[in-house]
């Protein structure tokens, strides 16, 4: 039942108004100022130069190389959150003896300071003396250059997203096990269909929707990452680590380069939408036939 | 429930299956163990290589939190203090602003023009422009004078009875959520830069306590939209019609009926904003710069400043650290009780 009552406006506007300043401001203000060529050191007064921002832009190789980093940090992370947390779901959901215990200590990664998660990583990934190291040598493998090699570092840092956001995914897959019916599974066992028929059948077509939801969530936020990179790596070594919000940060807050960064961010923010809007519609024909 | 699926099993695949979660839980918890225990290694503990076991291979000592709380290695104990002091009042007013909203989209019919709000950002944008290019007003003075304006038209065109789709509930809903989507940079970088401005005009909001923590409102309102709405859903909305039958006005129904029974539901939102915000690195580094900054960016720093101390940067992750583990041990508590379940869907 929905009522109808002017008092709704006192209850609604203070958040809408909030949110409304807090993201309406800002986009105005970068939008009109990626136009400009403006640099506050030098301070020289602003000069309209139209799209020359984004050319520029288009023609750097640190831009691309941003983004590939970014692209790939977020696929292959999401990728083996998705994969770890829906069979970690699964194991809890069917009462893995000790499951109640797991349940607390999975909550943990995920509210944890990435900064500080970053840290304790930096230790563990040391070559000589972090223990990740030590147990490699141990097997007789040779000391691993994990944060100073370029592709090592990249993968130290997927690892860590990965360690971060498990948890995440395995706590809405759970839920959303929780509420599958159980009698599709009473009559699949009267067909004699084998555990592994019945996960392909039923069981994941009807994650499906909260599956979708759940990788949308962790893309469009994998695809955010700063903090983690920017106390593990810094980016380097070189640029090979840096992902589109270091990038910007360097741009803008070292070298004051305001309207390059603010088209920087600009086309973050329209890549972040196309994402989106292609991630929707190739998933919304999938979502709608389960219906 | 489907735990049939695993009952299928033989024993050996249930051991199989209870292996693999114990190995990720090892996983999960070893980071968390090394932490600890570096934090009271002394320096010899932590440069011979790595050690595991306090008093046997290591003597623990207090001595990096000592030099913490002394303050060696950065003001500690304030920032601390600016952590919580932002977090908690930024929570709570995310929380019952937030709160409000939800209720609001859960019980009452709203409509919204989508011309009423290109109008809105049409004219947000040209009377930016013209404020500032024409009649030669500052840039955040153009900003504060063009909102209002706009706001005032749209709600204007929101009466008129124009052709175009006409957005409900729903929508508006997906409006705040999809707030969430933007790369926190856009807003970051230019909040810097417009509050710089505006503190060019007296009025200071960089490093300040009232910048900090309207910024934070406002990025946590999302989810908190998100979440209360589903709380609010679950009151069954009986009790409410028989308060409307004793003319209880809306205000006193959604303060004493509303709010105690979701009261769960708000303590859970509460402290999910609460790590959101204690935990958040980009809007601080962009907006503070020495009296109100957070813990994030304090440990951060200890890297670059202090290379192989570990001690020293093991002290400092557990600082910012374990607040939220106690907080994850309530949660998890809440989340037994199965009140989670329900908001997540």
């Amino acid at each position: 039942m929905m009522r109808n009552d002017p008092i709704k406006h006192v209850f609604i506007w203070p958040a809408v108004l909030v949110v409304l300043a807090i993201s309406i401001f800002p986009l105005i203000y970068s939008l009109t100022t990626s136009f400009l060529s403006y640099r506050l050191i030098p301070p020289i007064p602003p000069r309209v130069v139209w799209l020359g921002n984004y050319v520029s832009l288009l023609q750097e190789p640190r831009f691309w190389n941003a983004i590939l980093t970014t692209t790939l940090i977020a696929f292959i992370s999401v990728a083996l959150q998705y994969a770890i947390g829906f069979s970690v779901a699964l194991a809890l959901n069917a009462r893995v003896p000790g499951e109640r215990l797991f349940r607390v200590a999975l909550l943990l990664p995920m509210l944890l300071a990435p900064v500080a998660v970053a840290l304790v990583a930096r230790m563990i990934f040391n070559p000589t003396m972090g223990p990740l190291n030590q147990f490699l040598t141990q097997f007789g493998l040779a000391n691993l250059p994990f944060l100073t090699n370029g592709r090592w570092a990249l993968a130290c840092i997927i690892a860590v997203e990965i360690w971060q956001w498990t948890p995440f995914v395995i706590l809405m897959l759970l839920a959303g096990l929780q509420t599958l019916p159980e009698d599709v599974y009473e009559a699949a066992e009267l067909e004699n269909a084998s555990g592994w028929q019945q996960f392909w059948g039923i069981t994941f077509p009807m994650m499906l929707p909260i599956s979708a939801a759940v990788v949308f969530i962790r893309l469009i936020e994998s695809y955010k990452i700063m903090d983690t990179v920017f106390v593990m790596t810094g980016g380097g070594p070189g640029v090979d680590t840096e992902t589109l919000t270091l990038f910007a940060y360097q741009e803008g807050f070292k070298k004051f380069n305001l309207g390059y960064t603010s088209a920087l961010s600009f086309l973050f923010l329209v890549a972040i939408t196309i994402i989106g809007v292609t991630y929707l519609a190739l998933l919304r024909p999938h979502l709608e036939k389960r219906r | 429930m489907s735990a049939r699926a695993l009952t299928g099993l033989s024993p050996w695949g249930r051991r199989l299956v209870a292996i693999g979660c114990l190995a990720w839980c090892l996983i999960t918890v070893f980071p968390l163990y090394w932490v600890v225990v570096t934090a009271f290694k002394t320096p010899p503990g932590v440069v011979g290589g790595p050690t595991y076991l306090p008093f046997i291979d290591f003597t623990p000592t207090l001595q990096p939190f000592i030099d913490l709380y002394q303050g060696i290695r950065g003001e500690f104990f304030r920032t601390f203090l600016n952590s919580t002091i932002v977090g908690l009042s930024a929570a709570a007013i995310a929380t019952a602003i937030g709160a409000m909203a939800a209720y609001a989209l859960v019980r009452f019919e709203f409509k919204v023009r989508l011309g009423a709000g290109l109008v809105f950002f049409l004219l947000a944008l040209g009377g930016y422009l013209v404020f500032n290019n024409t009649l030669g007003f500052t840039r955040p003075q153009a900003l504060l004078l063009a909102f209002p304006v706009a706001l005032i038209a749209s709600v204007v065109v929101n009466r008129l009875p124009l052709p175009g789709p006409i957005l409900g509930n729903e929508d508006i809903l997906f409006w705040f959520v999809s707030q969430r989507m933007f790369p926190p940079i856009v807003t970051a970088f230019a909040l810097y830069l417009l509050y710089s401005e505006i503190g060019r005009l007296g009025f200071q909001l960089i490093d300040s306590y009232v910048g900090l923590t309207l910024c934070y409102v406002a990025f946590s309102l999302p989810i908190v939209v998100w979440l209360m709405r589903d709380f609010f859903e679950a009151v069954p909305i009986e009790v409410e019609e028989a308060a409307m039958v004793d003319n209880v006005p809306s205000w006193r129904i959604f303060v004493g009926i509303v709010v105690p029974m979701s009261m769960n539901g708000l303590l859970a939102t509460f402290m999910i904003t609460l790590a959101f915000v204690w935990n958040e690195f980009l809007f601080a580094l962009f907006l503070t710069n020495s009296r109100w900054q957070t813990l994030p960016i304090l440990v951060a720093g200890q890297n670059s400043q202090r290379g192989d101390e570990w001690w020293a940067i093991s002290a400092a992750a557990l600082v910012a650290i374990i607040p939220m583990m106690i907080m994850a041990g309530l949660l998890g508590r809440m989340m037994r009780s199965g009140l989670l379940l329900g908001a997540i869907k």
